[in-house]
């Protein structure tokens, strides 16, 4: 292990003399595209009439603001306590099959949150299948409510816990045992080293998944409308739905822009860890035997797994084998399945491509610059994807028709909407490559884009499927953007499942959702036969 | 030798079956300091982690003042073992500083106390005035002082340090060793310390234990390793021997440098290797050529020379520093020790030798 | 382990797409030349009807499937340059805020005509394509039609009270409250929305979920487009315990809406936008709306199915869409009594 300072991360500008300058060129290339919605909201907004800035100033603005960010809040707080413990059983300790847990738990993350809501309104509502199931054995006089806030809260954190989930996992498996082990010898339990040391080494993995987790409930629109819990993103989608109302519209996503400058400096503050910890010959150390406890952390996983994962399939399963009983025919998916590996593929490798270089700046020249690039492309993070799609379809439309509904515009889409998820990845596998194995790379007489080319780059790859994967998970659900901004004639498996659920066509709905489920592992399994878990264990 | 104060029985632990540690036992009296030796990869590292309590030996006990640690049914985990530990690269807490660091391990220690402690550790070490720094804010060896330090506040029975120096620059680590060796005896602290430098285990073990492939081969004091090594191994790895062939006759050896006359435990007929040192060999240019120089190495107080036999055989030997001979040049070479010399028999491989050989317990 | 849950994977992924392969991509012949249609109706409604055009004229249909709202909301966004020659639309409110903007091109009157006035736009920019009837759905086991009010205002009463589901947001049920304001006035409407608001209503987001909520008895009523409950009858089987009530007092609780359809301006295949346009108001296709999507024909000749009570026997609301068009008073209202946030 090797601590290194900050200041070794970091090439002075005027040492670095054109070593990584150059790559201010693609970064802001990139950072002018993530500002398209910006600029479209602030057009809008800018055309709202004067009666948008009463409605800004209304009490009930601000009460719906506080209920997004409570709401955000709770479920960044849960995601974390939730995704802690399992990052830790599934890479230090001795779980039983914990590889395969490994695997399954950011599964979650691909399930439609409207999809994921629906089916958990029809399982937990008052009157729906587990309450009526249970009601012969369990007479509650009073089955609690899935509807609001509390329901809003467990949804959503089952949903979005995968984030805090990868990023920590990522550096659990990667981090030096050593510092666990010399705490063990100066006499703390396995327990008190958890809180003493690694979770305090967690931080920057706490804050970075958080953020994102945060970002998601704000501008989630399926889940809290189907479990009835009006938040301001709801309020931004009834704009459009009544009123067609595209400035006030702008003019509330502009708020949620703001939010997300507040909590960006919320979480630069709270990231200050200024040092990475690089295992540089990682031994490989016998996992933490749980002992009694395995038997309650095997039920902790099996809850989450059950709930997250397989009450969601169960339950397409369920309105599957209902519908293709009494008749209900299927059809073909080879199109839609073959549109939505290609737009993910594609999506992935482009978001991740873009999102190098300033990842890069990020973590080598960390100054003022980089970091307000960095900043900036999360901007429009919180803001809902009808909004960054109807930004497009604007700038598409009007300004490149050549280009508008093709292919390359929904990937800029993608790149747009999911950029921030994979600069939190790389910026965390950057930081573990030591700056001295780039300059001993450049001594042996290799040019810089040598250098990143043969060393770098090799170095990251764990971080560069993690982010892709991640990129491809989500992206296999967007829907605003597929739907608006696609091809023609592009069915993807979510726009499927969009298109069956909201008519009430279960079955038919069921069976892509369960393909694109089924996808989804299969990126997963990709991504996870990456180094990182080289380092874990071996029972 | 009094009851020792730390004991391993017959370790074995494998990893995905291939043996890492295999029938090692070795002891640790009070206050002394233990230096375990070998090339890297030979077993030690994990040896210490056992006695550490990070992983579980598959066989094998070990006791601490007459306590069992590990043992049928007994796995005392490594918090409550009371063994402080120095780590290869020091792991300190990087969110902690240096007074923090150290301070980890005073548990339930009152604050005065705590204060009175990481001080007095601090002037220990001799890092006044440091104790507001980060860990990424020292130097290497400011940073190996505050490992040192952290593991010593705890006041533990034992200390284990894995390879404390390998990361500083030579001058720093011949200083430091005579430091931290000073502490020690200072504190009168039991330690096992592993290297795989031999001169450093040379200079900071009252004992020295030489490992190789996860076994023990020798356990004694440095002057006994250095001069009767047990086998090939340790004598190539603890004395740079090299080696002269020759066979065993009634009086000694027959080499090609003459008759070596001492006892032999091979019978006679039996082919063997001399292990010979720099200094046992001698130069002349007066008797009759038998080897020619072929390399020389300026070491500054003397020269070490390399000459090869007529057999092809390649000795060194060292010679006064204003001794100068060009290569090339014919040289009469002799046998110049006056001391006995180890041999061990040809054919055999060295990991042979070593089944055949007892482990060699020298009480000190 | 791993490798056995690749391997399975992978065959699944095989399976699937060896299953897909024989996939047919029925091509049409290439001068009778596309038509782009923006359609915030389903895919799974409307795709079929689509694919019967094709067939019968040979125009392929590149069709961008998305809700009305925001289809309506990329063609503003859009404007001239939109690549679209059609928009079809699940309400008239999105065609209506598109013809605001200037986007749609009048109808001639040959595709206006069979269409009753009150199902089509006044300028003729949009002429509607199917109907659905206003209507409350019932649980079964909890209600007979003989203990439903005669009109929407007994609804009001207290004895209703936590049994009711509705979905504010949605646009056909705005559409209901705009039509009220106009027949009722808004005082009534308001006090009408007041009284169910006092007997909290389950708020639901659309009319699937209201339907599968009296379905499992979680609400005992709710007022919803009729076809609905024809789509879980079809897949949960006739037992399902919710039926249609029919208001059918000429009131706006007996309304009919329409799904309606209009051609863009700028629209690059202008006659094959009128051809699709024919063709969704011919038999053939009212055909199709009547007996697959169990919805109201607007052209006579074609009888709704599935025991739908005839268009003229119902004594609907006889109002002009156009009038329905007045939402932002809705909206307004909505908002002041609190049930929109």
């Amino acid at each position: 292990m090797t601590i290194i300072a900050a200041k070794d991360l970091v090439i002075p500008l005027a040492r670095a003399g054109g070593r990584a300058n150059w790559l201010y060129l693609p970064a802001l290339l990139v950072a002018a595209v993530m500002g398209l919605p910006l600029l479209y909201l602030g057009v809008r907004a800018l055309s709202a009439g004067p009666a948008i800035w009463t409605w800004l100033g209304r009490v009930q603005t601000l009460h719906l603001l506080l209920r997004s960010l409570g709401l955000a809040l709770a479920v960044t707080f849960s995601a974390i306590m939730l995704a802690v413990p399992l990052a830790w059983l599934v890479t230090r300790s001795d779980l039983m099959g914990r590889r395969f847990w490994a695997m399954v738990l950011p599964l979650p993350l691909v399930i439609p949150s409207y999809v994921g809501a629906y089916l958990y309104v029809s399982l937990l509502s008052p009157h729906g299948v587990i309450p009526s199931l249970l009601s012969t054995w369990l007479p509650l006089a009073k089955w609690p409510s899935i509807y609001g806030f509390g329901g809003a809260w467990w949804v959503l954190t089952l949903m979005t816990y995968p984030y805090v989930y990868m990023s920590v996992r990522a550096v659990l498996s990667m981090s030096d045992r050593a510092l666990e082990e010399a705490a063990r010898s100066l006499g703390y339990s396995p327990w008190a080293v958890f809180w003493r040391v690694t979770l305090p080494l967690l931080r920057p993995a706490l804050t970075s998944g958080g953020l994102l987790v945060a970002l998601y409930v704000l501008r989630d629109f399926g889940a809290v409308s189907m479990l009835r819990y009006t938040t301001f993103t709801r309020a931004i989608y009834l704009h459009y739905q009544s009123s067609f109302d595209r400035s006030t519209a702008a003019l509330l996503a502009l708020v949620l822009v703001l939010v997300t400058v507040i909590l960006l400096a919320v979480q630069q503050r709270l990231d200050r860890l200024k040092v990475a910890v690089v295992a540089h010959t990682p031994r490989p150390s016998p996992p933490v035997r749980l002992g009694k406890w395995q038997v309650p952390a095997l039920v902790l996983v099996l809850i989450v797994v059950g709930l997250a994962l397989a009450v969601p399939v169960g339950g397409l399963i369920y309105w599957l084998v209902r519908g293709v009983r009494v008749g209900e025919t299927l059809g073909s998916l080879a199109v839609p399945l073959l549109n939505s590996a290609l737009a993910a593929g594609l999506a992935a490798l482009v978001t991740v491509v873009a999102a190098l270089p300033l990842a890069i700046l990020a973590v080598r020249q960390a100054g003022r610059l980089s970091r307000a690039l960095v900043g900036w492309s999360h901007l429009g993070f919180a803001v809902p994807g009808v909004v960054i799609a109807l930004a497009l379809v604007f700038f598409g439309a009007n300004f490149t028709p050549a280009l508008y509904q093709t292919l390359t515009l929904l990937i800029v889409a993608y790149m747009i909407l999911f950029l921030p998820q994979a600069l939190g990845v790389l910026q965390a596998a950057l930081r573990l490559v030591r700056r001295n194995l780039e300059e001993a790379a450049a001594s042996l007489g290799h040019s810089p884009g040598q250098v990143f080319w043969r060393v770098t780059l090799p170095l990251i790859t764990p971080g560069l499927t993690s982010a892709a994967g991640l990129v491809c998970l989500t992206t296999l659900k967007e829907l605003p953007a597929t739907l608006l901004l696609a091809p023609p004639g592009f069915p993807t498996l979510a726009t499927r499942v969009w298109g069956a659920v909201s008519e009430a066509f279960f079955a038919r709905a069921a069976w892509p959702a369960l393909i694109l489920v089924g996808l989804s592992s299969l990126s997963m399994l990709w991504f996870h036969h990456n180094p990182y878990t080289r380092n874990e264990p071996t029972s | 030798m009094s009851h020792p104060l730390l004991e391993c029985r017959h370790l074995y632990k494998s990893y995905q079956g291939k043996p890492v540690v295999a029938d090692l036992s070795l002891n640790l009296a009070a206050g002394e300091i233990l230096a375990v030796v070998g090339p890297s990869g030979c077993g030690k590292t994990t040896t210490l982690r056992l006695i550490a309590g990070f992983e579980r030996p598959e066989r094998g006990e070990i006791h601490m003042g007459g306590k069992p640690l590990v043992a049928a049914g007994v796995f005392i985990p490594p918090e409550k073992r009371g063994i402080g530990m120095v780590f290869q690269d020091y792991a300190l807490f990087p969110h902690l500083n240096v007074y923090e660091n150290i301070a980890f391990g005073l548990k339930g220690w009152s604050k005065t106390q705590v204060q009175r402690r990481v001080n007095e550790l601090l002037a220990l070490v001799g890092l006044q005035g440091m104790a507001r720094r980060f860990p990424h804010q020292l130097s290497g060896g400011e940073q190996q002082r505050v490992a040192l330090a952290r593991a010593l506040a705890p006041q533990p029975q034992v200390l284990l340090l894995d390879e404390p120096f390998s990361n500083l620059d030579a001058d720093l680590r011949l200083k430091l060793r005579e430091e931290v060796r000073t502490v020690l005896k200072g504190l009168n602290l039991a330690a096992l310390f592993v290297t795989h430098d031999q001169e450093e285990a040379l200079f900071m073990g009252d004992r020295l234990a030489v490992m190789n492939q996860g076994r023990v081969h020798q356990i004694g004091t440095p002057e006994a390793i250095f001069a009767r090594p047990v086998n090939r191994f340790v004598a190539e790895f603890m004395g740079n021997a090299y080696f002269l062939p020759g066979h065993v006759t009634r009086q000694g050896i027959q080499t090609e440098l003459g008759l070596v006359r001492q006892e032999v435990p091979y019978p006679p007929g039996s082919r063997v290797d001399v292990a010979v040192r720099a200094d046992d060999i001698g130069l002349d240019l007066q008797g009759p050529p038998n080897g020619k120089v072929v390399g020389r190495v300026f070491k500054g107080l003397l020269n070490l020379y390399q000459v090869e036999l007529r057999s092809g055989c390649v000795l060194p030997s060292l010679q006064p520093h204003d001794y100068f001979l060009p290569p090339g040049q014919p040289v009469h070479v002799y046998l110049s020790a006056q001391h006995e010399l180890a041999c061990f028999a040809t054919e055999s491989d060295t990991s042979e030798v070593v089944v055949a050989l007892p482990v060699m317990q020298e009480e000190t | 382990m791993i490798r056995l849950f690749q391997r399975l994977l992978f065959t699944l992924m095989t399976i699937t797409l060896a299953g897909c392969s024989a996939l047919s991509t029925a091509q049409s012949t290439p001068n009778a030349g596309h038509v782009v249609v923006y359609s915030g109706r389903s895919e799974n409604l409307v795709a079929p009807v689509f694919a019967q055009f094709t067939q019968a004229t040979g125009v392929r249909v590149e069709v961008r499937y998305g809700s009305t709202a925001e289809l309506a909301a990329t063609l503003l966004e859009e404007g001239r340059s939109s690549p679209a020659d059609i928009f079809y639309a699940q309400d008239p409110g999105g065609l209506g805020a598109v013809t605001a903007a200037g986007l749609l091109a009048p109808l001639p009157d040959d595709l206006l005509s069979p269409v009753a006035p009150h199902f089509r736009a006044e300028d003729g920019t949009w002429v509607g394509v199917s109907g659905r009837a206003r209507v409350v759905v019932y649980n079964t086991k909890r209600l007979r039609p003989e203990d439903l009010p005669q009109d929407l205002r007994g609804f009001t009463d207290p004895r209703w009270r936590g049994k009711i589901g509705w979905a504010p947001t949605n646009a056909s049920f705005q559409a209901m409250v705009t039509a009220m304001r106009k027949m009722w006035g808004e005082d009534e409407t308001r006090a009408w929305l007041l009284g169910i608001q006092a007997n909290q209503p389950v708020v639901f987001e659309g009319n699937a979920p209201i339907v599968a909520a009296v379905g499992n008895g979680e609400i005992e009523i709710g007022f919803v487009n009729h076809y609905y409950l024809y789509r879980f009858l079809r897949e949960q089987g006739e037992t399902f315990p919710a039926r249609n009530y029919f208001m059918n007092n000429g009131g706006p609780d007996s309304l009919i809406l329409v799904s309606g359809i209009g051609r863009l301006t700028s629209g690059k295949n202008p006659e094959n936008a009128l051809k699709l346009i024919r063709f969704l108001l011919s038999p053939v296709a009212q055909q199709y709306f009547a007996s697959q999507t169990y919805e109201y024909p607007v052209i006579a000749g074609v009888n709704p199915e599935r025991g739908l009570p005839p268009l003229d026997s119902l004594t609907s609301a006889v109002i002009n869409l156009e009038q329905l068009a007045d939402l932002q008073g809705t909206l307004d209202l909505l908002h002041a009594t609190g049930i929109l946030p």
